[in-house]
C-alpha cells in the first residue's frame, strides 16, 4: 500500500450551469496526503475547494482521473460504504446537518444506519460527546444550542462513525469568533489523537493553524506548503486571498525599520522581532 | 437631525410561556445622520431583535412606553409603516439566499415595482443601484441571479435594497461567508454607499477589526442591554467591559496588551492594525534617535528630528488623556448607554 492515505491523480470535474454549458471546478489536479496530516485546503470563492471536498467522499465523481482512499477507489460504487465510513464531512451550515431532535439520537444515527451493536453504540456516544465537549448536552435538544454547539454535535456524529479523514468544508464560516475557536480546537485535538483533518476555509487566520496549506486558484493547486512557505510565497494575493492580520502588520513593520526572522504567523513571533528592537 | 430615536425599548419572546426569554431590556438610543454605527454583542444579545424593530418588523410591545422613532415615523404607526420600510433598508445575513427572480434586473426592480414608481423611473433606479454595487448592467441585467458567484448574488441582493435609496441602511453581518477579496470588496462597497445612498449606515457585526476600522460609533450589547456606547477606541479600550461582554478585543488592541506587558511602551487605547504599525515605527524611531544622541549628544541636526517626531507625540497622549503603559483596565469606570445619549 501507498505511503499516502489520501490520493489523488489527475482529478477533473465539471458541473453542467445550463444547457449545454460545464464550468470545470477542477482541473488535472494531484494531491497526495499523509495519514495524520493537518491540511488546510483554502482559494478563493469559486476555487474548487468545495468541489474537491465533495470528490473526496464520493458524493461526486471524478469525470477524469481517480481518488484513493486508504487505496479504495472512490469511483467504485461498492466502496461507496467503506469510503463514507473513512471519511466523514462537516458542512457549513450549523442548522442543516441535524436528523434528530435529542442529540445522543442524532448522534447515534450514523452507526445505527451500518448496524452497529447497541452497545458499542452507546460507547461510540459518549466517546463522541466527550471528544467535543458536549457530554453534559446527551439528552438535551439540539434547536437549543449556539452555532458552535451546534457545529460539534455535527463533528460528533461524524466522529460516531470512527472516521479516518475528517473534512471540515467551511465549517466555521457561519459561527461567531467564540465558535470558531471551539471548532478549531476541537479538530487540533482530534488531528493529536491521529485523525487526518482537512480544513476547507478561507479564514487566513484559521489556515495558518494547520501544517500544511493547499491554495486552489481556477481549479487547480496554486501553492503547497507549510504556512510560511506559503505565506512567504508572495503569491497569495494572485490566488484573490489576503495575509493573516499579523503577516501583513509584520510587513508593515518591516517597512518601518523592525526586523523579523522569515515570516511571521504568530503573535510570538511578532512579539520577538518587536521586543528585540524597542527594549 | 436625528436619523433614529429608541426610548424605553424592551423585548420579550414567548411572554407568559416556559420558553418566555427577555431579548431587550430598557433601550435608550439616539442616533444621529450620518453616523456610521457598528452595533456588537455575543450571539445573543439581542442585536437583531434590535435592528428588526428599525423598519417595524417587530413592534414596541408597550405602545404607551417604548417607542421607536425613525426619520419622525414611528414604528408602531401602521399609517407610515410603508414609508419608514422603504426609507430603512434592511440587508439581511445571507441576503443572497432572498433572491427569487429570474433575471438580475427583475429582482433588483422589486422594491421599487412596490414603491409604485413610473417605470423609467425603476429602470433608473435598477440601473444605478446595479452601477453602484459594482456590477455592469449589460452585463448582469439578463443573467439568472442563481448563476452568479457567492460575492455577486450578495452585490444584487445590497443593490435589491440600494434601489429604494433608503435614507438609513441596516446591514447585519454583511460579510459573513465571503472570501477576504469579497468582504474587503463588501466593506468598501458600504463605505461607498454611505456617501452616494444612505447617509446613515448600521452594521451589526462579529468581527472586532473591521468595526473598529469603520465605525464612528459602537453600541455593545450584553443580554439585551447596552452596556457600551461610544467611539471605537472608547469603546475598546475598555477590555473588562468587553470581555464581560463575552467580546473578542480587536486584534490590535490584543497586540498592544502583549506587547506592553513584555515592556514596550504604547499608548493603551490601539484599536486599528494601521495605528499599532504607526506607534511602533514612532516608538523604533524614538528610540533610535535616543540612542543615537546619546553617542551624538551635541549635534544640531539630530535634535531637530527628534523635536519633529516627538512633539506630535506627547500632543497626542495629552490630548487623548490615555496613560500609556498601562494594559489593565483596573480603574476604568464603567458607563453605560444613558450616560453617553442624554
Amino acid at each position: 500500500m501507498s505511503d499516502f492515505q489520501i490520493e489523488i491523480k489527475g482529478v477533473s470535474y465539471s458541473y453542467p450551469v445550463r444547457e449545454g454549458y460545464n464550468v470545470k471546478a477542477v482541473k488535472n489536479l494531484s494531491l497526495n496526503i499523509r495519514k495524520g496530516e493537518f491540511v488546510a485546503l483554502t482559494g478563493m470563492n469559486g476555487s474548487g475547494k468545495s468541489t474537491l471536498a465533495k470528490l473526496l467522499n464520493g458524493l461526486f465523481q471524478p469525470k477524469e482521473g481517480e481518488i484513493l482512499i486508504d487505496g479504495i477507489s472512490t469511483a467504485d460504487e461498492s466502496n461507496m460504504f467503506e469510503i463514507r465510513k473513512k471519511v466523514g464531512m462537516v458542512f457549513q451550515n450549523p442548522d442543516n446537518q441535524t436528523v434528530a431532535t435529542i442529540i445522543e439520537d442524532d448522534i447515534a444515527f450514523g452507526p445505527e444506519n451500518i448496524g452497529v451493536e447497541r452497545e458499542e453504540i452507546i460507547r461510540r456516544v459518549d466517546e463522541a460527546l466527550e471528544a467535543v465537549g458536549m457530554s453534559e448536552y446527551r439528552t438535551r435538544t439540539t434547536s437549543k444550542l449556539s452555532g458552535g454547539q451546534k457545529q460539534r454535535i455535527a463533528i460528533a456524529g461524524v466522529l460516531a462513525m470512527k472516521p479516518d479523514i475528517i473534512i471540515l468544508d467551511e465549517s466555521t464560516a457561519m459561527l461567531d469568533p467564540n465558535g470558531r475557536k471551539e471548532i478549531m480546537e476541537v479538530a487540533c485535538r482530534l488531528n493529536k489523537s491521529g485523525i487526518t483533518v482537512v480544513n476547507i476555509t478561507h479564514n487566513m487566520e484559521e489556515a495558518a493553524l494547520a501544517d500544511r496549506i493547499v491554495v486552489l486558484r481556477k481549479g487547480r493547486i496554486a501553492i503547497d506548503g507549510t504556512p510560511k512557505e506559503v505565506f512567504a510565497s508572495g503569491l497569495i494575493e494572485a490566488c484573490g486571498l489576503t495575509l493573516p492580520p499579523i503577516t501583513e502588520l509584520s510587513r508593515a513593520l518591516a517597512e518601518e525599520g523592525f526586523v523579523f526572522d522569515g515570516v511571521v504567523i504568530s503573535d510570538e513571533e511578532l512579539a520577538e522581532g518587536i521586543c528585540r528592537l524597542l527594549k | 437631525m436625528s436619523a433614529i430615536e429608541i426610548s424605553n425599548l424592551s423585548f420579550v419572546y414567548s411572554p407568559k410561556t416556559p420558553n418566555e426569554k427577555q431579548a431587550l431590556k430598557n433601550i435608550n438610543l439616539s442616533v444621529e445622520e450620518g453616523t456610521f454605527l457598528g452595533i456588537v454583542g455575543a450571539t445573543g444579545s439581542g442585536k437583531s431583535t434590535l435592528i428588526q424593530h428599525l423598519n417595524g418588523l417587530i413592534k414596541p410591545q408597550d405602545k404607551k412606553r417604548m417607542s421607536v422613532v425613525v426619520n419622525g415615523m414611528s414604528a408602531a404607526d401602521r399609517k407610515t409603516l410603508k414609508k419608514l420600510r422603504f426609507e430603512v433598508g434592511m440587508v439581511f445575513q445571507y441576503p443572497e439566499y432572498q433572491l427569487f427572480e429570474d433575471t438580475v434586473a427583475k429582482d433588483v426592480a422589486f422594491g421599487p415595482k412596490n414603491m409604485k414608481l413610473e417605470k423609467d423611473e425603476i429602470d433608473r433606479r435598477v440601473r444605478r443601484a446595479l452601477e453602484v454595487v459594482g456590477l455592469d448592467y449589460d452585463k448582469f441585467a439578463i443573467r439568472s441571479p442563481f448563476d452568479l458567484s457567492g460575492g455577486e448574488k450578495r452585490r444584487v441582493a445590497i443593490a435589491g435594497v440600494i434601489a429604494m435609496q433608503p435614507k438609513i441602511l441596516v446591514l447585519d453581518e454583511p460579510v459573513a461567508g465571503l472570501d477576504p477579496i469579497g468582504r474587503k470588496e463588501i466593506l468598501a462597497l458600504v463605505k461607498k454607499l454611505q456617501k452616494e445612498v444612505s447617509p446613515t449606515v448600521i452594521i451589526v457585526s462579529h468581527n472586532m477589526d473591521d468595526m473598529a476600522e469603520l465605525a464612528d460609533r459602537i453600541v455593545a450589547l450584553k443580554d439585551g442591554e447596552i452596556i457600551a456606547d461610544g467611539t471605537p477606541k472608547r469603546v475598546f479600550c475598555n477590555r473588562r467591559l468587553i470581555k464581560e461582554a463575552g467580546l473578542d478585543l480587536p486584534t490590535a488592541t490584543s497586540l498592544t496588551d502583549m506587547l506592553i506587558s513584555r515592556g514596550v511602551k504604547l499608548p493603551n487605547d490601539i484599536v486599528t492594525m494601521a495605528e499599532l504599525a504607526r506607534e511602533l515605527g514612532a516608538a523604533l524611531r524614538r528610540k533610535l534617535s535616543v540612542s543615537a544622541s546619546e553617542e551624538y549628544e551635541d549635534r544640531e541636526d539630530f535634535k531637530e528630528y527628534d523635536g519633529g517626531c516627538g512633539s506630535e507625540y506627547d500632543d497626542r497622549y495629552e490630548a487623548g488623556g490615555c496613560e500609556y503603559g498601562e494594559a489593565s483596565d483596573e480603574g476604568e469606570e464603567r458607563w453605560d448607554g444613558e450616560d453617553e445619549n442624554v
